[in-house]
C-alpha cells in the first residue's frame, strides 16, 4: 500500500503532483512575474520616456540592469514602520491586504500553463490527446472553469473596500467605494465578452478551450470569427480596469485621493501592490488562454513529451509576459479616465456593446459554423 | 576770514535778469553761478569754492551770455540788469565737455584704486555732462604718483586737475602758503613751496576741497571707500569752540571726520587735530562696569555704587564730592546735578577736565573741552573748580567721591575710602574706584554741546556704544532710582527739555529735527 | 476678476469621439520609444539611444564653459596678486559675501591692494556679480569646482591665501593700454 500511494492516480501521487504544480507555477512564475513586474514598470515606464529608470540595485558586481530592485523594494517594506491609524478597526484593517492578495493568486488553479505531462512517456512523442496517464499542467481541472476565475476575482472588491473603511479616512472609504463601484461594473462586461467565447468553444473549462485551440495563429480564440475578435478587446479594457491600474486607477488617484490603502505602510501596503501586479498576471494568463490558444507552440508536439511540455510552458510564459508588457504600455501612454467618465464607458458604451456581440456570437455560432 | 566774499557796501539794488528763459531777481553783488544755485539751475565747477575766492581756472562753468562772443565763466561773473544767460544751449553744453575732455586728457582714470572715488566731482562731471569714450589712445603725462606733502597728507600729482583750490585753501583758511603751482601748460603741477612741507593745522581741509583724488589723508587713505560711509551729523569735541561734523562710519567704526558748513561757528573748515578726535573713542575703553576691579553686571554694580554713595552720604555729606566734567554733554551735567542735590545732597559738587592748550584767531580754542559754557551754565555759581578738588582731595576733606566724565589730573584719588567712577576710558581713576561704570562717548549718543559762543549743538549717535558703554543721562537715572529717586527718563531728549525748562539761560535750545546716518552711496558727490 | 471660462466641445463623429485611433497612436508613439531605448540599453549601447538622463555619481555632464564655481583670485607676472581692493566686488555683492582689508602696497605702480580677502562660501548666492564688477580681471569663477562640504561654517570662508592656490596668470590689459601703461616706451 505504502508503495503504491505516490503511484499515478493514487491520493500521494496527486498530492505531489498539486503541490509541485503549485509551486513551480504559483510561487516561482506568478509571485516571480508579479515581484519582476514592480521593477519592470518602472524600468519601462523610463524607457518610454527616455530615461533611465532604476538601475542600482546590484549584489556586489552583479548588477543585471537593476532587475534586484524588487528584493530591494520588498526589503524596504519589511523593515518600514506597520502603522495602524489609531482610529481605524483594527481587524478589517489586518484582514484587507490580504483579502486583496489571496484571490488574485486562488484564481490562478484554473489556468492550463502547459502541455500535458505525460506520465511514463516522457522520452516519446505523444501526439495530443492520445496520452494513457496525462498529468495535466494545470493545479485544478474545474468544470465551471472561467466562472470559478470570476468569482474569486470578485473577492477582490472585499480586499479594496474593506481597506477604505477600516482605515477611518474619508479618502481612503472613497476610494474603496469607487473601486467597489468600478469593479462591479465592469466585471458585468467581462462576463457578457466570455459568454461570447463560451458560445464559440461550448464549454467553461480553460484547458479544454486551449486544447480546441490549435497551434498556429490563425486557429487561436481571437480569430475565430468577428465576434470573437470583438470580444477580446472588449475583456482586454474591462480586465484593466479590474487591475485597478492607470488609466482606470480612479479608487487611487494619486492626485486627488490617494486611495483606498492611502493609511497602509510597510508589508501591508507591499500585499496591495502586489496583488495588483498579480492580477496583471492573472488576467493576463486568462487571456493567453481563452483568446491567444494558451501554450499551444506549432510543431513542439513532434518533440519528446518532456521536451513538449517544456516549450510549452516557456511559449505560455513568453505569452503572458508579452501581456504583462501590453498592459504596462498602456498604463503609461493613456492618461488617468474621470470617475464618471468611466461608469459612462462601463454602462453605457461597453456593457451594451458586449451584450450586442452575445447575440452576434450566437448567430455567429448558428449560421456560420 | 579771507575766503569770505562779503556783500559790497550801500544799498543792495536788485536786479532782474533772466537764466534759460526764466525771469529772475537776484541781490545786486552775486556771481552767476551763485545766482543759479539760488535757483537750482546746475552749473558743474571745479574750482570755485563758497568758501574761497574764486580764479575761474578750470573753466568748467561757462555759461553762454547774450551778447558776449564768448562763453563766460559763471563763477567770477557778477550779475548784472537784462542780463540774459543760457546754462543749457547747445554751445554751453558743448564747451562742457570739451573742457572736461580737456581735464581728463592727462588723468590717469584709475578710479578703482582712488579714493575719492564715489565722491569725487570729475567723476560726476563726466557721468552728468560727457559720458563718451576717451579718444586720446596715446600715452599721458606722467608725474609723480606718492608725494608725501606733509604730516597728515600724501599728493597724487597726475589726478590733480589743477584747479588751485588747495593752495587757496592754505592762503586763505590757514593764511600760510605751504602749496604752489610748478611749470606751465600739461607739465604743471601741485607742490610745496620752496623750503616748505604742508604742515599747518589746517592741511585736511586741503584733502575736503580737493575735487579729485589727488590730495588724500594719510590717516584715511585706502582704509574705506567713501560710498560704505554712513554720514552722522555732529559736533567736533576737540575744543570749545565746538566746528560743526560730520562722523564718517562705516560697520560701527569710525573712520574720519569732516567739517559741516556752519556759516556762524566753522565756516566750511576745521581743523587737523580735530579731525583726529575720532581715533579715542576706539582707545582704551571701558567696555564692562567693574567692581572692585572685576566685571560685574550692570546690576550689580549699580547696586554697589548707590550702597557706597548712600553710606557716605549718610555718614556726612559734606564729605561726599561730585565730580563732573566739561567732556560731557549737557544733558549728563543736568542728570548728574540733580543727582547730586536731590539724592547726594552734597554741595560739594566739582568741574574738571582737559588742561588747557594751544590756540589761534581762527578756529581752535585754548579750552579743549567741548563743554565748559553748558556745564558752567547748567552747574550754576556754586560749581566748585579742579583746584578746589585737588586742594580738597590733599587736606582730606573728601572721603567718598563720584567721579563723572574724562578728567586729567584730578589729584591724588588714595586719601579716598570709596571711589565710583564713570568714565569711558581705562586708566587710573577706574584702577583706583571700588565701582567703575562704562560711559558712552560723545559719536555714540544723541546729546548737545554748548559751544564758547554759547550755543547749544546737537550730537548724534553715529554708532552703538562700545561694549556695555551707557549714555551718562541713563546712569544718573538708574543710580537715582537705586538711591530713592522718582524720575525716569526715557531718551536725551527729555532731559534735554527738562534743562531747557529748568535753566534759563538754555530756555531758547531747540533740539532740532531727529537725524538719522545717511550712506555716502546715496549722497551724491560731496566735493 | 471675472472667471473665463473656456468651453472645449468634443469632437464631433464616433470614430473621433470614441479616440480608437487617437490611442493606437499614442501606444505607437510609446512603444517607439521602448523599442528604440530598451533593446539597445540591454545591449549596452545606450549612446545609440535615445535616453538623455545619466547615471549622475558614475557619469557627470562636463560644465559649459560659463559655469559659475568657487572663487579664484587671479595673478599678475610676477605671481601677486592682481586684485587692487577697489572694493568693486563688496559693493555688488548682493549677499555680502566679500570682506576685504585694503592696505598700502610698497610698489608705488600698484598702490592698493587687499591685506584681507575673505569669501564666505556659505553666503555666496553664486550670482557672478563680483566678477561682472571687477575691473581688472582680479577676481574669476570659472574653477568649476563647487562649495565644499564643510562641519564647521568658518571652513567655508576662503581666504587670500586659498583663493590665490587656484589663481592663474592674467594677462588682461585695462584701459586698453595694459596694466603698467606708464612704462611704455
Amino acid at each position: 500500500m505504502s508503495g503504491q500511494f505516490f503511484w499515478y492516480g493514487q491520493p500521494g501521487f496527486v498530492v505531489a503532483a498539486a503541490l509541485s504544480k503549485i509551486l513551480v507555477f504559483v510561487v516561482l512564475f506568478a509571485l516571480g512575474l508579479a515581484s519582476l513586474l514592480t521593477w519592470l514598470e518602472r524600468r519601462q515606464s523610463a524607457m518610454m520616456q527616455d530615461r533611465l529608470g532604476p538601475n542600482r540595485a546590484n549584489l556586489g558586481r552583479w548588477r543585471a540592469w537593476g532587475i534586484l530592485h524588487f528584493v530591494a523594494d520588498a526589503l524596504k517594506m519589511m523593515f518600514k514602520e506597520d502603522f495602524i491609524p489609531p482610529k481605524a478597526n483594527r481587524f478589517l484593517f489586518a484582514l484587507a491586504p490580504i483579502l486583496a492578495l489571496a484571490p488574485p493568486l486562488i484564481v490562478l488553479a484554473i489556468i492550463p500553463f502547459g502541455a500535458p505531462l505525460c506520465w511514463g512517456q516522457m522520452q516519446e512523442t505523444v501526439p495530443l490527446g492520445t496520452c494513457v496517464r496525462p498529468v495535466d499542467l494545470q493545479i485544478a481541472r474545474l468544470d465551471v472553469g472561467v466562472l470559478f476565475y470570476f468569482a474569486f476575482a470578485s473577492l477582490s472588491i472585499y480586499g479594496a473596500t474593506l481597506a477604505g473603511w477600516a482605515s477611518y479616512n474619508k479618502w481612503a472609504l472613497m476610494g474603496g467605494m469607487r473601486a467597489a463601484s468600478q469593479m462591479i461594473s465592469y466585471e458585468v462586461t467581462m462576463g457578457m465578452t466570455v459568454l461570447a467565447m463560451f458560445i464559440s468553444y461550448g464549454t467553461l473549462e480553460p484547458g479544454a478551450m486551449v486544447a480546441q485551440q490549435g497551434p498556429a495563429p490563425w486557429q487561436w480564440g481571437i480569430v475565430r470569427g468577428v465576434p470573437h475578435f470583438i470580444a477580446f478587446f472588449l475583456f482586454l479594457t474591462a480586465a484593466m480596469v479590474e487591475t485597478k491600474r492607470t488609466p482606470f486607477d480612479v479608487p487611487e488617484g494619486e492626485s486627488e485621493i490617494v486611495g483606498y490603502f492611502v493609511e497602509y505602510s510597510g508589508l501591508r501596503f507591499g500585499m496591495f501592490y502586489l496583488g495588483e501586479f498579480l492580477e496583471v498576471v492573472g488576467s493576463s494568463a486568462l487571456m493567453v488562454t481563452i483568446f491567444l490558444g494558451g501554450w499551444q507552440i506549432w510543431g513542439a508536439s513532434l518533440l519528446p513529451n518532456w521536451a513538449h511540455v517544456l516549450v510549452s510552458m516557456l511559449v505560455w510564459g513568453a505569452k503572458v509576459f508579452l501581456f504583462c508588457v501590453l498592459q504596462l504600455l498602456v498604463r503609461w501612454t493613456l492618461p488617468r479616465f474621470r470617475a464618471d467618465q468611466l461608469m459612462r464607458l462601463g454602462w453605457q458604451r461597453l456593457l451594451p456593446v458586449s451584450i450586442a456581440n452575445v447575440v452576434l456570437a450566437a448567430c455567429w455560432q448558428m449560421w456560420i459554423h | 576770514m579771507a575766503g569770505d566774499r562779503q556783500a559790497p557796501p550801500g544799498p543792495r539794488a536788485n536786479v532782474k535778469m533772466v537764466i534759460d528763459g526764466q525771469p529772475h531777481e537776484f541781490p545786486a553783488g552775486l556771481t552767476i553761478l551763485e545766482a543759479c544755485q539760488r535757483v537750482g539751475i546746475v552749473v558743474p565747477f571745479f574750482c570755485w569754492h563758497p568758501g574761497l575766492s574764486a580764479p575761474a581756472v578750470c573753466r568748467q562753468c561757462l555759461v553762454e551770455i547774450k551778447g558776449f562772443p564768448k562763453p563766460i565763466p559763471s563763477c567770477y561773473t557778477p550779475v548784472a540788469d537784462k542780463m540774459e544767460i543760457s546754462t543749457n544751449s547747445p554751445k554751453v553744453l558743448d564747451v562742457r565737455r570739451q573742457m572736461l575732455e580737456f581735464t581728463l586728457l592727462n588723468h590717469p582714470i584709475d578710479c578703482p584704486i582712488c579714493d575719492k572715488a564715489g565722491e569725487c566731482m570729475l567723476q560726476k562731471h563726466y557721468f552728468d555732462w560727457d559720458a563718451r569714450f576717451a579718444r586720446n589712445d596715446g600715452s599721458k603725462v606722467r608725474k609723480a604718483k606718492v608725494v608725501d606733502l606733509g604730516r597728515h597728507i600724501v599728493l597724487d600729482q597726475e589726478r590733480c586737475i589743477l584747479c588751485t583750490r588747495c593752495i587757496r585753501v592754505c592762503n586763505e583758511v590757514a593764511r600760510q602758503a605751504d602749496l604752489v603751482m610748478a611749470f606751465r601748460g600739461d607739465r604743471q603741477l601741485l607742490t610745496v613751496a620752496p623750503g616748505r612741507r604742508l604742515d599747518n593745522p589746517y592741511s585736511l581741509n586741503t584733502v575736503d576741497v580737493c575735487p579729485v583724488g589727488a590730495l588724500t589723508a594719510k590717516d584715511f587713505r585706502f582704509s574705506m571707500r567713501a560710498w560704505e560711509l554712513w554720514a552722522t551729523p555732529s559736533v567736533c569735541p576737540g575744543c570749545a569752540t565746538g566746528c560743526n561734523i560730520e562722523i564718517h562710519s562705516a560697520r560701527d567704526v569710525i573712520r574720519r571726520l569732516i567739517p559741516r558748513p556752519n556759516p556762524a561757528v566753522n565756516k566750511y573748515w576745521m581743523c587737523d587735530e580735530g579731525r583726529l578726535t575720532y581715533r579715542r573713542v576706539h582707545q582704551d575703553r571701558l567696555v564692562a562696569p567693574m567692581v572692585a576691579g572685576a566685571p560685574a553686571s550692570w546690576d550689580a554694580a549699580l547696586g554697589e555704587a548707590a550702597r557706597l554713595l548712600a553710606s557716605a552720604r549718610d555718614k556726612s555729606p559734606s564729605t561726599l564730592g561730585v565730580v563732573l566734567s566739561t567732556q560731557m554733554t549737557n544733558e549728563d551735567l543736568f542728570a548728574f546735578t540733580r543727582l547730586a542735590a536731590e539724592h547726594l545732597r552734597t554741595e560739594r559738587v566739582y568741574l574738571a577736565g582737559a588742561p588747557e592748550g594751544w590756540c589761534d584767531d581762527i578756529l581752535v580754542s585754548a579750552d579743549k573741552n567741548p563743554n565748559t559754557t553748558g556745564a558752567k551754565l547748567i552747574g550754576g555759581l556754586t560749581l566748585r573748580t579742579a583746584t578746589d578738588l585737588k586742594q580738597d582731595l590733599e587736606t582730606g576733606v573728601l572721603t567718598a567721591l563720584l567721579l563723572v566724565g574724562e578728567a586729567d589730573a584730578v589729584g591724588s584719588l588714595g586719601s579716598l575710602q570709596s571711589l565710583v567712577v564713570l568714565t569711558s576710558h581705562q586708566g587710573a581713576p577706574v584702577a583706583a574706584a571700588q565701582v567703575a561704570l562704562p560711559l558712552a562717548m560723545w559719536a555714540e549718543v544723541d546729546g548737545s554741546f554748548t559751544n564758547r559762543q554759547g550755543k547749544v549743538q546737537r550730537l548724534h549717535a553715529a554708532i552703538t556704544p562700545a561694549g556695555q558703554a551707557r549714555p551718562g543721562w541713563a546712569i544718573a537715572a538708574r543710580l537715582g532710582q537705586a538711591l530713592g529717586a522718582a524720575w525716569r527718563y526715557a531718551n536725551a531728549k527729555q532731559v534735554f527739555s527738562e534743562a531747557c525748562e529748568k535753566i534759563m539761560l538754555m530756555s531758547g535750545a531747540d533740539w532740532g529735527k531727529p537725524e538719522i546716518p545717511v550712506q555716502l552711496r546715496f549722497a551724491n558727490s560731496r566735493g | 476678476m471675472a472667471t473665463v471660462v473656456k468651453i472645449v466641445n468634443r469632437p464631433a463623429g464616433w470614430k473621433r469621439r470614441s479616440y480608437l485611433w487617437g490611442t493606437m497612436q499614442g501606444l505607437g508613439v510609446t512603444f517607439g520609444h521602448l523599442m528604440r531605448n530598451w533593446p539597445r540599453n540591454l545591449l549596452g549601447r545606450r549612446a545609440q539611444s535615445d535616453i538623455v538622463t545619466l547615471a549622475y555619481p558614475e557619469e557627470k555632464r562636463p560644465y559649459p564653459p560659463r559655469n559659475r564655481g568657487l572663487h579664484r583670485l587671479m595673478k599678475r607676472a610676477d605671481g601677486q596678486v592682481r586684485c587692487v581692493a577697489c572694493m568693486m566686488c563688496p559693493t555688488a555683492c548682493p549677499a555680502h559675501c566679500i570682506s576685504i582689508v585694503p592696505e598700502e602696497s610698497e610698489d608705488p605702480r600698484i598702490e592698493k591692494r587687499p591685506r584681507v580677502f575673505q569669501i564666505d562660501e556659505l553666503r555666496c548666492v553664486v550670482c557672478g556679480l563680483c566678477v561682472e564688477a571687477c575691473p581688472c580681471d582680479a577676481i574669476r569663477m570659472d574653477t568649476g569646482i563647487h562649495a565644499p562640504p564643510s562641519t564647521r561654517r568658518a571652513d567655508a570662508i576662503l581666504d587670500k591665501e586659498e583663493l590665490l592656490s587656484r589663481g592663474e596668470l592674467s594677462v588682461a590689459v585695462q584701459a586698453g593700454e595694459g596694466l603698467f601703461w606708464r612704462e611704455r616706451k
